[in-house]
C-alpha cells in the first residue's frame, strides 16, 4: 500500500469505528443487538478507530529491508505487472495483496452504510415482524422447553400485581399453547403480560382484538423471533394504539383456530407502561 | 414509493445494520489476529507444528475449533493470513469450515435450543466436522492454482525481510480489515435484500416442504444461506420450524455456518469463484446426504436416537 492509500484506508477505518461508537453512545445499539453484545461494539469501535488513527499517522511500514542478495528486478512468480527497484520498496506490499483500492472500498461500504442509517427506523415494520413470526402458532418443539410445571410452582416462582394477576413472561404464555398440561394450569388464570401492541390479523372478524408481542434474540436482530398473544377487548374498553408499550391484565385462555391451539388474553384492563432499556428478551 | 416498498427499505436497512454492527467487531478481531500472525509467525512454523502426514494434519485442523473457538466471520481473515504464511490450504479449509460448528459455544446453544438434546448436538458437531474434513481431503488433491486467489497464495520464492514490529502488524491488520470489510459489507447488503424482498420463512411454501425430507433439507439449506445467521444462534431458529423433522433442521444448522450469502463474499477474499461454487455444491450435497442418513437412522445410534419431544396427549 502506498502511504496515501494507507491514510485513506485509515480514515475509512475511523469512520467505521465512529459508526460503532455512535450506535453505542446514542444507545441505538439496543434496538439492534442483544445487551450482551453491546460491549463488543464499544471495544470494537475504539479498536478500529485506534487502528485508523495509527495508520493515518504512520502510513509507511518501518525498516522494510531486503536481503543483500535479493534481486529486486526479478520476475515474480505471480503476475506483478512490472518489476521494481529497491527504491520503490515502500509500495511493494501491493505485490502480495491485490485488494481493491481505497476509493472502491470507501464507495462500496460507506454508501450502503449511509443509506441504511438514513432509512432505518430502528425497528421492523409490521410486515417485517410478520416474517419473524408475529402471527405464527407456537412450535411444539419449544413447548417442551418448559420444565414440568404445577400450579404450586407457578405460585412460588411468578410474582403477582396488585390485582392478583400473575406477571407472566410472554414467551411462557405463548408456548403454553403447545402443551396440554401447561394449558390446564394456565387456562382461566388471571395474568398480566407486558409488551408492544400490534394489530391482530387472526380470528378478528369482529375487530375486538389486538396483539401483544415481545421479541427474542440471541445475538442481533437478524436472529430475532417474535412471540405474540392475542388480546380480546370487552365492548367499550379503552384500546391502546399499535406500537404502544403496555401492560395487559386479564384472563388467559386458549382457543383453537384452524386446528391450532392459540393463547388468548381476555382483557380486564390495558395500561401504558414504561419501555424497558431494551425490548428484546435474551434467549437463555 | 408505495408503503410496502418503504417498509421493505426500512426493514432491509434494519437487517443490514444489525448484521453489520454485530459482525464488524468480530471481523476486526479476526483481522487484528491475522495482522499479528502475518508479522510475527515465522515462515515454516506450521511445518513444525502440524503432523507430517497430510491426512492427520487435516483431521487435527478440523478439531481446532474446540480449542480456538471462532465465528464464521472472524475465521476468514485469520485463515487468509495463515495460508499466506504457509499453512496448507487443505488444513485451513478444515479449520475454516469446522470451527464455527465444532466449538463449545455452538454446542451449548444447540443443546439448549433442542430441549437439552445431546443427540442432535453431537450429530451437528460430528456432521460439521466430517464434511469439513471430507472437503479438505478433496482440496488436498486439487492444485492450489485452482483454489486460491493470486493474492492469497503463500509468498514462496519472494522472501522479503518484512519487519517484525507493531507498525507492520497494524499495517497488515488494516489491509486485511479493508479487504474483508468490503466483501463483508457487500455480502450483508445482499443478505438484507434477500431477507426483505425474496424470502419469507413464515410462507406456506416452506411449511409445505416439511413433509418431504429431501425437499425439506434442500429448502432449509437455502433458507440458511439467505438468513445468514450466526452459528451460535441459528439452532434457536431451526428448533422453531415445528413442522420439519430433525434431518432438515440439522441440514439448516450444518449448511448455514459453512455457506451463506455473506460468507460467499468473505470467501472470495481467499478463494477463486470457481472453487467457491465447488464448495457450495459439495457442502450442499454432503449436508443433504448426512441429514438424510440421520433421518433414516443409518448413522450411529448416539447420533440418531432423535428422542421424541415429551408432549402431553
Amino acid at each position: 500500500m502506498t502511504p496515501l492509500h494507507t491514510r485513506l484506508f485509515g480514515l475509512l477505518a475511523i469512520s467505521w469505528g465512529s459508526v460503532l461508537i455512535y450506535f453505542y453512545h446514542s444507545t441505538r445499539v439496543k434496538d439492534y443487538l442483544a445487551v450482551d453484545f453491546h460491549h463488543f461494539i464499544l471495544v470494537g469501535g475504539i479498536g478500529i478507530i485506534i487502528l485508523g488513527v495509527y495508520s493515518v499517522i504512520n502510513p509507511k511500514p518501518k525498516n522494510h529491508s531486503h536481503p543483500a542478495d535479493h534481486d529486486h528486478d526479478h520476475d515474480h512468480d505471480h503476475d506483478c505487472g512490472h518489476s521494481h527497484d529497491k527504491e520503490d520498496c515502500e509500495s511493494c506490499e501491493h505485490h502480495h495483496e491485490d485488494g481493491h483500492g481505497p476509493f472502491v472500498t470507501i464507495l462500496l461500504t460507506l454508501i450502503p452504510l449511509t443509506l441504511a442509517m438514513s432509512y432505518t427506523r430502528d425497528k421492523l415494520s409490521n410486515q417485517g415482524l410478520t416474517k419473524k413470526g408475529l402471527y405464527e402458532a407456537p412450535s411444539l418443539t419449544n413447548a417442551a422447553d418448559i420444565p414440568p410445571f404445577t400450579r404450586e410452582d407457578l405460585e412460588k416462582r411468578v410474582s403477582k400485581n396488585q390485582y392478583g394477576e400473575f406477571e407472566l413472561r410472554m414467551i411462557t404464555a405463548y408456548y403454553a399453547a403447545g402443551d396440554r398440561e401447561i394449558q390446564d394450569i394456565f387456562d382461566g388464570l388471571p395474568v398480566e403480560l407486558e409488551g408492544r401492541i400490534a394489530p391482530e390479523k387472526i380470528n378478528n372478524e369482529t375487530g375486538d382484538r389486538m396483539r401483544i408481542f415481545r421479541s427474542i434474540i440471541t445475538c442481533c436482530a437478524a436472529d430475532l423471533q417474535v412471540v405474540g398473544v392475542s388480546l380480546q377487548f370487552p365492548e367499550g374498553a379503552t384500546r391502546p394504539k399499535p406500537e404502544d408499550w403496555v401492560k395487559a391484565g386479564g384472563t388467559l385462555t386458549f382457543e383453537t383456530v384452524n386446528g391450532t391451539v392459540l393463547p388468548l388474553l381476555k382483557i380486564r384492563e390495558v395500561i401504558q407502561a414504561e419501555e424497558p432499556y431494551s425490548e428484546f428478551r435474551n434467549r437463555q | 414509493m408505495t408503503d410496502q416498498t418503504k417498509d421493505q427499505l426500512a426493514d432491509g436497512s434494519y437487517e443490514f445494520l444489525s448484521i453489520f454492527l454485530e459482525g464488524l467487531p468480530f471481523i476486526f478481531l479476526g483481522t487484528l489476529v491475522s495482522g499479528f500472525l502475518g508479522t510475527y509467525l515465522p515462515r515454516g512454523a506450521f511445518e513444525k507444528i502440524l503432523p507430517k502426514n497430510n491426512t492427520l494434519a487435516i483431521l487435527l485442523s478440523g478439531l481446532l475449533g474446540a480449542i480456538f473457538p471462532v465465528c464464521e466471520c472472524a475465521v476468514v481473515p485469520v485463515i487468509r493470513r495463515l495460508v499466506k504464511n504457509g499453512l496448507p490450504v487443505s488444513c485451513a479449509l478444515a479449520y475454516m469450515l469446522a470451527a464455527p460448528i465444532f466449538n463449545p459455544v455452538t454446542a451449548i446453544s444447540t443443546y439448549k435450543a433442542f430441549n437439552n438434546s445431546y443427540e442432535i448436538t453431537i450429530s451437528r458437531l460430528t456432521i460439521g466436522y466430517l464434511i469439513a474434513v471430507i472437503i479438505a481431503l478433496i482440496a488436498a488433491r486439487i492444485a492450489q492454482y485452482f483454489i486460491l486467489k493470486e493474492s492469497a497464495k503463500a509468498d514462496e520464492g519472494h522472501e522479503h525481510n518484512h519487519p517484525r514490529n507493531l507498525n507492520s502488524a497494524l499495517n497488515n491488520s488494516l489491509r486485511d480489515l479493508m479487504d474483508v470489510g468490503l466483501y463483508f459489507c457487500i455480502g450483508v447488503v445482499l443478505t438484507a435484500i434477500l431477507k426483505t424482498t425474496v424470502i419469507d420463512p413464515t410462507d406456506e411454501f416452506w411449511k409445505n416442504l416439511a413433509d418431504n425430507s429431501i425437499l425439506g433439507s434442500a429448502g432449509m439449506m437455502i433458507l440458511a444461506f439467505v438468513l445468514s445467521l450466526c452459528s451460535t444462534s441459528d439452532a434457536f431458529i431451526a428448533a422453531n420450524f415445528a413442522n420439519f423433522k430433525y434431518g432438515p433442521k440439522l441440514a439448516f444448522m450444518v449448511f448455514g455456518p459453512m455457506m451463506d450469502a455473506k460468507l460467499v463474499f468473505l470467501y472470495s477474499t481467499v478463494f477463486k469463484w470457481k472453487f467457491i461454487a465447488f464448495l457450495f455444491v459439495a457442502i450442499f450435497i454432503l449436508t443433504g446426504a448426512f441429514s438424510l442418513l440421520f433421518e433414516m437412522k443409518i448413522l450411529p445410534w448416539w447420533m440418531t436416537s432423535q428422542s421424541e419431544i415429551p408432549l402431553a396427549p
